[in-house]
Order: structure tokens, then sequence, then C-alpha cells
């Protein structure tokens, strides 16, 4: 059990430090590129997914993991994903933002991670009649991972949807740079050549662009003391996520942070005296009937907010920031959605859109469109004065 | 034009002094202390409506993601300017253009 649990202290430690330093916020990844085409977070969440993905699909491949989290597919994913989309864009962080901001200093997201216990809670109560009403109509199909179904190798597989992911990256990129300049385009023939050329184009300026980031990282290093004060390119991010979800995947399981809180909520309730497995949902589904007590999975994310803080206090961008009044329904309205919206779909955006879709989950697909589904309704409501671009 | 090289390009960092400086002849000054992301932006693009051009909008923070995405959001209404204090608050300029 020791050595776990201290895998559990250096993957939270890790997710921790790389969250905060790269302001990886899946909340920002989707809303600012909904509001104003701001795609720099969404590049490091892809290609934190796409990453995890090729090295999960060769750890699986060869056998070094320790299993997928497959939920049922059906729409419950679509519908709880939006209803956690609204709700981290309400509140302003998604589950893993409001953990590393949390750490940071906010109480305002301390606030948030409460209610976002209310709403599992309630859930819990809710779960023996959503669970006739709810879960069983709008469940299609046992919960698979297209690792396990398709005859082409794991890691073939994944390196085959992150090419693919890259080409399509690539050709937006040079369709965008060629449309930029549409004097260039004098006739038919050339607007076809340029289609034609545009991955090239594409694949060329993304080299570029990798090569630019490697000098700078490469520069960096140079002065790792100052460097490390700096805030960090969440490419940076994306590379050390991976590495810490490697670890975890080939060492315990898939990464997840609202079924982790889920179980805090009943582990704290059954602490205060609330008879948490008594409950259906904590007793036989979340704790699987193996006792309410703290799991190694309830303590990697204890660490993240550790994690967030060192980097944090480290950084000097530590402190203790009081939220305006006003702002108090975004954490108690939001973070009661996260909770009840997770458990919902279920999953997070960590579990659905980044570790889901890394292990190629067909439940993630689909909860990761309501998610964003719901963070692009939101967005427009909250820009209703100054507009969006999409 | 979105390239792959545009992932950090934090605004250039004022020093002490210029900051002391430009706040004292800020136009519009907006106290975004304990707000998130992204009521600034919004109060941000609100705020220069307000505004002529070459006017300075001023706003103080304590979200540091805040310190990337209000320029960003405001993209080519205003030139934007950072100071950090070190100590977690954040002062974002926004020249009107």
């Amino acid at each position: 059990m020791v050595p776990t649990l201290l895998i559990a202290a250096i993957v939270g430690l890790a997710l921790g430090v790389f969250l905060q330093k790269g302001r990886f916020c899946f909340v920002n990844a989707f809303r600012d590129f909904f509001a104003y085409k701001d795609s720099r977070v969404t590049k490091g969440v892809l290609a934190a997914t796409l990453l995890t993905m090729v090295f999960w699909g060769i750890a699986y491949q060869f056998g070094y993991y320790q299993g997928f989290w497959t939920p049922e597919w059906g729409l419950t994913g679509l519908v709880g994903g939006f209803i956690f989309g609204v709700g981290m864009t309400y509140a302003g962080g998604c589950a893993s933002g409001t953990l590393y901001r949390a750490g940071e200093g906010y109480l305002q997201f301390w606030l948030t991670l409460l209610f976002m216990g209310v709403g599992y809670a309630a859930f819990t109560v809710a779960f023996p009649t959503l669970e006739s009403a709810y879960f069983e109509p709008l469940t299609f199909g046992d919960g698979v991972s297209l690792f396990a179904v398709t005859s082409i190798p794991a890691s073939l597989l994944a390196l085959a949807i992150a090419g693919g992911g890259v080409l399509v990256y690539a050709t937006l990129l040079g369709r965008s740079a060629t449309t930029a300049t549409p004097e260039e385009r004098s006739n038919a023939a050339s607007v076809q050549l340029t289609v034609l050329l545009a991955p090239i184009a594409g694949l060329r300026q993304f080299a570029r662009g990798t090569i630019e980031y490697v000098r700078g990282l490469a520069r960096a290093w140079r002065d790792p003391l100052a460097a490390s004060k700096r805030p960090w390119d969440p490419r940076t991010a994306a590379l050390g996520i991976t590495g810490a979800a490697v670890l975890w995947f080939t060492q315990v399981s898939i990464v997840g942070v609202t079924g982790p809180e889920a179980r805090w909520t009943g582990y704290l309730l059954s602490q205060a005296g609330v008879e948490a497995e008594s409950y259906e949902y904590w007793g036989s589904v979340l704790f699987q009937g193996q006792g309410v007590d703290v799991t190694t999975d309830m303590v990697m994310i204890g660490f993240v907010i550790v994690g967030a803080f060192l980097a944090a206090f480290w950084s000097g961008d530590f402190s203790v920031r009081v939220p305006k009044r006003r702002r108090l329904p975004n954490a108690v309205g939001g973070g009661l959605l996260m909770g009840a919206g997770s458990r919902l779909a279920p999953g997070c955006n960590i579990g659905n859109i980044y570790s889901g879709i890394a292990e190629l989950s067909v439940h993630s697909f689909i909860a990761a469109v309501g998610i964003v589904a719901g963070v692009y309704v939101m967005t427009h409501w909250i820009y209703r004065e100054v507009g969006c671009a999409i | 034009m979105p390239s792959i090289d545009d992932v950090t390009n934090a605004p250039d960092e004022l020093s002490d002094d210029e900051a002391d400086d430009l706040l004292e002849e800020a136009d519009l000054v907006q106290d975004m202390m304990g707000e998130m992301c992204p009521y600034p932006q919004v109060e941000a693009k609100k705020g220069l409506k307000k505004l002529e051009s070459g006017d300075l909008l001023v706003q103080e923070t304590d979200h540091v993601p805040c310190t990337e995405n209000v320029p960003q959001a405001v993209g080519d209404d205003a030139d934007a300017r950072v100071w950090r204090s070190g100590d977690a608050t954040y002062r974002i300029y926004l020249r009107k253009r």
C-alpha cells in the first residue's frame, strides 16, 4: 500500500504543479475559443489528450495498465455533460481548475468544491429514483473502449488517431494561412492548389512552431530558477500532465477528479456520523462494497491541491483571494451543477474529455460533446452584452 | 492568422515606476479583485466601448489568468501591458486604439 500511496502523492503533486504553471483550464480552452477564437489553451488540452492517448495505447498494448473506466453509453453523457459544461462555465473553473485554484488560495473555489459536494450528496440521495427514471431509459449499450474492441494494435490505433488529429489541425492552419491573402488567389486553379497544399503548408507551420517551442524550452533551461517562476506554455503543462497520467495509468487507473471527489463527500459525511455506506450509490457503486474509506485516487486528488499550492507559492501567485459578494451565486450554482452533472453524465472534463478520449471510451465521446455544448451555450449567455466570435 | 507560435504571447511587462505613473493618467480604473474569468474580459470590452481612442483603461486583478486572457479578449481594440506586483496582484493596462 505504501508504494501506491507514494505514486498517488507524486502524480497528484505533478498534476497540481503543471496545471497551475500552465494555467491549464478546460473552461478557458473552450470558452475563450467560442468568445474570441483564442485557441492557446485549446491547443494545450488537445496536445495533452492526444499525447496521453498515444502513450496509453502503447502501455495497453504491452499490458502495462490497470484498467479502463468505461461507463455504459447513451444520452446520459449528453445530458449530464451539458449540465456539467454549463456549471463549469458559470463557476469559472472546471473540475481540475477548481482543484488547482483552491490550492492557489481562491476562497471562491473552496466554496465551489463545497457545493460540488452538496451536488454529489443530493445525487446520491436521488440515485434509486434516477436509476429507473433517468439512467435506464437513456442508456443504450455497454461501455467500451475502442482499444479493446478493434483488432488493430492499440499503439497503432492511437498513433493513427493522433496523426489524423494533427493533420486536420495542420489543414486548418494551412487554410487560414492561404485565405489570409486573397489577392494571391487569382484563378480557380490556384484556389484548388492552395486547398491541396493546405495540409503541407500547415504541417510546415506546425513544425516551425514546434521547433520554436523547443528552442524556447532550451532557452528557459539556461536559467531554470527564473523560468520556474514564470508562467509556463500550456504545451509544457501538456507534456508534464501526460507524464503523470502515464505513471498513473500503468500503476493505478485512468485520471479522474469528480469520482474521487464524490468518494471524499461520502467519506467526510461518514466521519460526521452519516451512514454513507447504506446509500446504494456510495456503498455499492463508488466504494464497490469495499467500505467507505480513503482510496488511492482520493489521496491523489488531494495532492493536486498541495502541488498547486507549492507551485503558486513559489511563483508569487499564491494569496488568499476573497470573492466579491456578487460572485457567490457562481460558486454555489456552478458547484451544484458540476456536482450533479458529473454524476448524471457520469464523469467531468478530466474523466471524459482528457482521460475518456485518451482511452477511446465510447461514453466519453458523447459526454465530451455534451460538455462542450454546455460551455458554448453558457459562454453566449455570459457574453450576451459584448458578443461572441463563434 | 492563428498559429501555434502564438501560444505564449503574454503582453509586455511594466516596471513599478511606469505602472504607478500610468495609473495616475488612467481614464477608467476597474476593480476586478476577487473576480473570475470571464467577467474581467466582459468588463474590459464594455469599458473600452465607453472610452475614446488613446484613452487608458486599467484593471486591477488578483486572478493570474486574466493577465493573458483579458489582452487576448480585447484583441485589436487596445494595446495591452501588464504589471506584476510579485505578490499575486496584477494590473492590466489597455490603451484604446
